[in-house]
């Protein structure tokens, strides 16, 4: 199998190994054609709490100093309120220093528009084309800024949610939360926003130094530590998040995860529940999403997988979105912020509960179940592509399919998703049914497809 | 025409034209790659270019795994005293010295403080030309760190100095005495003599690095500090060059107020010029000479300067019996030789001189430390030294040339002085009993200077013309 490549410049930004491919003057130079694009003016820029986040940052600081921007430096700082102050300051832009769930060697640079959003797949094509072109500005003496600090990133964020949500019947409740920041930027705002909604809060995991103390991904497997947490804190919620805090992840009071996929469900089901709107999420998030808004007759907008699809249809779908995301723990409310924010996440659950009166266990029920299972073969995404197009020829007719990004069988019962991955040269293979079993079931038929259809490859 | 200067002490240029983050992060790498991964100590000037730089030096840096402290806004000597105080591997001065706002530059300095010398100097442009940094991992990368308080440690040490203590000079080898060391036990000019005398002085830091240091000073030496130009804010009120054309404001105050000495300073503080009491701007050439006429009486060494310095500096140490050494221009081989030669002083008729018993460095703090503790000690006025030294008159001329043609047109002066004999170490420089003349390129601008020096001052400005005007043909 091919190796892959230790630097990939991509529609999402990009992202390296540090002391390999992901240089100080790669940094440079792609901070200098972003601030080129988008033409002076203040730019935000912060990192995640990695190692090498700071070394990136100062490239990036001369890159953009060398264009005629102004960098705003707000140093480590949560994702989601790195996007709104993007929006709420006029800002030109924005450049996060961070490479997601990958490991710590790594890093990356994401680019944000003026508009608070990851910039969309053309606009950056043409920072790109500014990127492999080399036809930089660079501002002389007169026309060079200076660097500027913001010493206060989440205020504009968090006065959002304060005044977004009903604090004053969260606060009655008195809630006991129990929080895993797993050392990520999210420890910069969460312990705070829960102290103003009044919860009683026992923090883990929250200094953030990059070092991880268990996986970034919140998956059940590796937030153990919390459940412990909320069985011997007698807390009423758990939540978890992830290293730049753009997704959440809930424990309920007897100390068992619900599931990643169930955040947005719950999600779902509250803000239905209260408002009329559609509904914007991935293909392979769960199809509880579609039962419960079926229920409340919400039409459901899927899109390919990646966040700034589900954005893109979230800024354009008609009738307006009420409550995106995605089933890995991504909750986006637009009226908030058109972003995945795992402190919105919180503050929603919180006065579901607060206003239904009921623990999470019990809100946990009333969302229409499903097992999915996640599985991965071997393949490049050439292969992918062809499997794709082999397993549609073979199931023209059955069930719902969609073509959108790889291929999605909808069966009454159940649904299968075979996708290429684009970080990876691995081809994603996800089933979703009401039992352990049927999902199984529907997965081994899949795999035992595209086993065969490999041969013929 | 992108003007940029690469030499063995650092590099040079227009920023936003050949000063680019790229290149300055690439230099800083194959500096930070030399030092092998010793903290390497980081200073700017007060530039607005400065962050730029800075941050671009920075990431180049810890991403070699050199560990960086950070002296923010830091004048180049403190700097260079700092270096081998803080046991760093080198160090990187933002600054473009005497250059106006335009330019910016990295000066590089080795682990003794001093700026690299020719064979150090060659090693980094090896290693930026190769274009093989080293490039460490995540848990290796350098961290950054503030220092603080080190103004303090520097102008104690300059008033120990002062004071006639044997001075936290420079390392020397064990069992040797270092250069230039104080012979008596106390000092030959009396300890705390400024402060006893407690003169005024106007300093102009033309808003570069020196502004945040001067109160600092005055508390230090005891005089009484009247400021010009003393916002550290990047904007130059005038050329940050010390020299008579930019010394109105100090004239000016000077007057006003009835001082007893000023001085102008450049971006740096590497460089100093002197105005007297009575308001006479003296040149640049003098700053030198002020020093060594005090200096040599106490210890005989030999002196350093370049080849386009004034004889001035000649005179008076043929006066005192110390050998005096020419070399080419640039603070590099002064101080080279300086150490190489166990010399006592090195300076240049720009303005910047190195005391070698305090550091190796062109410093004007320890400059104007130096010139005021004379003027305390002996009791006399600035005017007065000045009125010492003996007199010549120098004329200098910039002409234009393209940088493609610049070293053919200065070599082929060679043909106007062909009954001369040709000093060409440092460009072409001729010499006789009145005077000399010297056509040489400059390191900082496309352009070719012409010196000239005698005791008569149309005798001199007629060598320049001459000269300039076979030159002018040649770049035609």
């Amino acid at each position: 199998m091919k190796r892959v490549s230790s630097l990939k410049i991509s529609i999402s930004g990009v992202r390296g190994i540090v002391g390999d491919s992901l240089t100080p003057q790669l940094a440079g130079a792609l901070a200098q054609a972003f601030g080129t694009y988008v033409g002076g003016g203040p730019v935000v820029i912060g990192r995640d709490a990695r190692p090498s986040g700071q070394m990136i940052l100062q490239a990036v600081t001369a890159g953009l100093l060398a264009s005629g921007c102004q960098p705003v430096d707000v140093g480590i700082c949560p994702i989601p309120s790195f996007l709104f102050l993007v929006k709420d300051s006029k800002s030109s832009g924005g450049i996060s220093v961070t490479a997601s769930h990958n490991p710590k060697e790594w890093n990356g640079l994401k680019f944000i528009s003026r508009d608070g959003l990851y910039m969309t797949p053309h606009q950056v094509e043409e920072f790109l084309d500014i990127y492999h072109q080399g036809d930089f500005v660079y501002a002389g003496p007169d026309r060079l800024k200076t660097l500027r600090s913001e010493p206060q990133p989440v205020e504009p964020h968090l006065k959002k949610l304060l005044c977004r949500f009903d604090a004053d019947l969260i606060r009655r409740k008195k809630i006991k939360v129990a929080l895993d920041c797993g050392n990520g930027a999210g420890a910069l705002l969460a312990p705070r926003l829960l102290q103003e909604l009044g919860c009683e809060t026992v923090v883990i995991n929250a200094v953030p130094d990059g070092s991880f103390a268990r996986p970034s991904e919140p998956l059940p497997e590796n937030i153990r530590e919390v459940c412990r947490t909320v069985v011997k804190s007698g807390a009423d919620i758990g939540f978890v998040q992830d290293a730049d805090a753009d997704r959440l992840a809930i424990v309920n009071e007897m100390g068992r995860p619900i599931g990643e996929e169930l955040t947005l469900a719950l999600a779902a089901q509250y803000v239905l529940g209260k408002k009329k709107g559609s509904v914007v999420c991935n293909l392979s998030t769960t199809r509880a999403i579609d039962d419960i808004a079926a229920a409340r007759k919400a039409p459901v907008f899927r899109t390919k997988i990646g966040e700034i699809n589900v954005v893109e249809k979230v800024l354009a779908a008609e009738p307006a979105a009420v409550i995106a995301g995605e089933g890995n723990g991504g909750v986006i409310l637009p009226e908030v912020h058109p972003c995945r924010d795992s402190f919105t996440g919180m503050s929603l659950i919180l006065e579901y509960m607060a206003s239904s009166g009921r623990t999470v266990s019990a809100l946990q029920k009333r969302v229409p179940r499903y097992v999915m299972i996640k599985d991965k073969v071997e393949g490049s995404a050439e292969q992918g592509y062809r499997l794709v197009s082999l397993l549609r020829k073979k199931h023209e007719g059955e069930g719902r399919t969609s073509l959108l990004d790889g291929l999605k069988i909808d069966f009454p019962d159940h649904w299968v998703h075979v996708r290429p991955s684009n970080t990876e040269p691995i081809i994603r293979v996800i089933a979703e049914a009401r039992t352990q079993e049927k999902a199984q079931a529907a997965l081994r038929r899949i795999k035992k497809e595209i086993a065969e259809l490999k041969k013929r490859l | 025409m992108k003007l940029l200067k690469i030499g063995i002490s650092g590099v040079r240029g227009i920023v936003g034209d050949s000063i680019t983050p790229k290149l300055v992060m690439d230099f800083a790498a194959a500096f930070g790659t030399r030092v092998g991964g010793r903290p390497v100590l980081v200073g700017r000037d007060t530039r607005i270019s400065g962050p730029l730089l800075h941050s671009a030096a920075l990431a180049a840096l810890i991403s070699t795994g050199c560990d960086v402290l950070d002296l923010g806004v830091c004048p180049t000597p403190i700097l260079q005293y700092m270096v081998p105080r803080l046991k760093a591997g080198g160090g990187v001065s933002i600054t473009a010295g005497h250059n106006d706002i335009q330019w910016n530059a990295l000066a590089f300095i080795n682990e003794d403080g001093m700026a690299l010398n020719p064979f150090q100097g060659a090693e980094v442009l090896d290693i930026y030309h190769l274009g093989k940094f080293d490039k460490v991992s995540t848990d290796r990368l350098g961290r950054i760190r503030d220092v603080a308080l080190y103004a303090d440690e520097y102008f104690d040490g300059l008033r120990a100095f002062l004071d006639g203590g044997r001075g936290p000079g420079r390392r020397t080898r064990p069992g040797k005495q270092a250069p230039g060391e104080w012979r008596a036990n106390g000092s030959p000019l009396g300890g705390g003599a400024i402060a006893k005398a407690r003169p005024k002085v106007v300093i102009d830091a033309c808003n570069g690095a020196g502004a945040p240091f001067l109160e600092a000073m005055a508390r230090a030496l005891g005089f009484e500090l009247i400021p010009v130009n003393h916002e550290p804010n990047g904007f130059f009120p005038h050329d940050p060059e010390p020299r008579p054309r930019n010394a109105q404001q100090v004239v000016a105050v000077i007057k006003a107020v009835g001082a007893d000495a000023g001085f102008l300073l450049n971006s740096d503080v590497s460089r100093v010029s002197c105005v007297t009491e009575t308001g006479e701007s003296l040149s640049e050439e003098f700053t030198f000479p002020l020093v060594t006429a005090e200096y040599l009486k106490d210890r005989c060494g030999p002196v350093v300067t370049n080849l386009s310095t004034s004889r001035m500096v000649e005179d008076v140490a043929r006066e005192r019996g110390c050998p005096l050494l020419r070399t080419k221009v640039g603070q590099s081989y002064a101080v080279q030789a300086l150490v190489q030669e166990e010399g006592v002083l090195a300076g240049e008729g720009s303005g910047g001189v190195a005391l070698a018993a305090f550091q190796p460095a062109f410093d004007g703090f320890a400059t104007m430390g130096y010139i005021l503790q004379t003027m305390a000690v002996r009791g006399r006025t600035i005017s007065r030294l000045a009125g010492e030294l003996p007199r010549y008159h120098i004329v200098k001329e910039k002409i234009y040339c393209p940088p493609a043609r610049i070293h053919s047109v200065v070599s082929e002066v060679k043909k106007f002085f062909r009954r001369q004999e040709i000093d060409a170490s440092d460009g072409i420089r001729v010499e006789d009993k009145s005077g000399w003349v010297q056509v040489r390129t400059s390191s900082t601008e496309p352009m070719i200077r012409v010196i000239a020096e005698d005791k008569a001052k149309n005798k001199a400005r007629e060598r320049v013309d001459e000269v300039s005007a076979f030159i002018r043909v040649l770049v035609q």
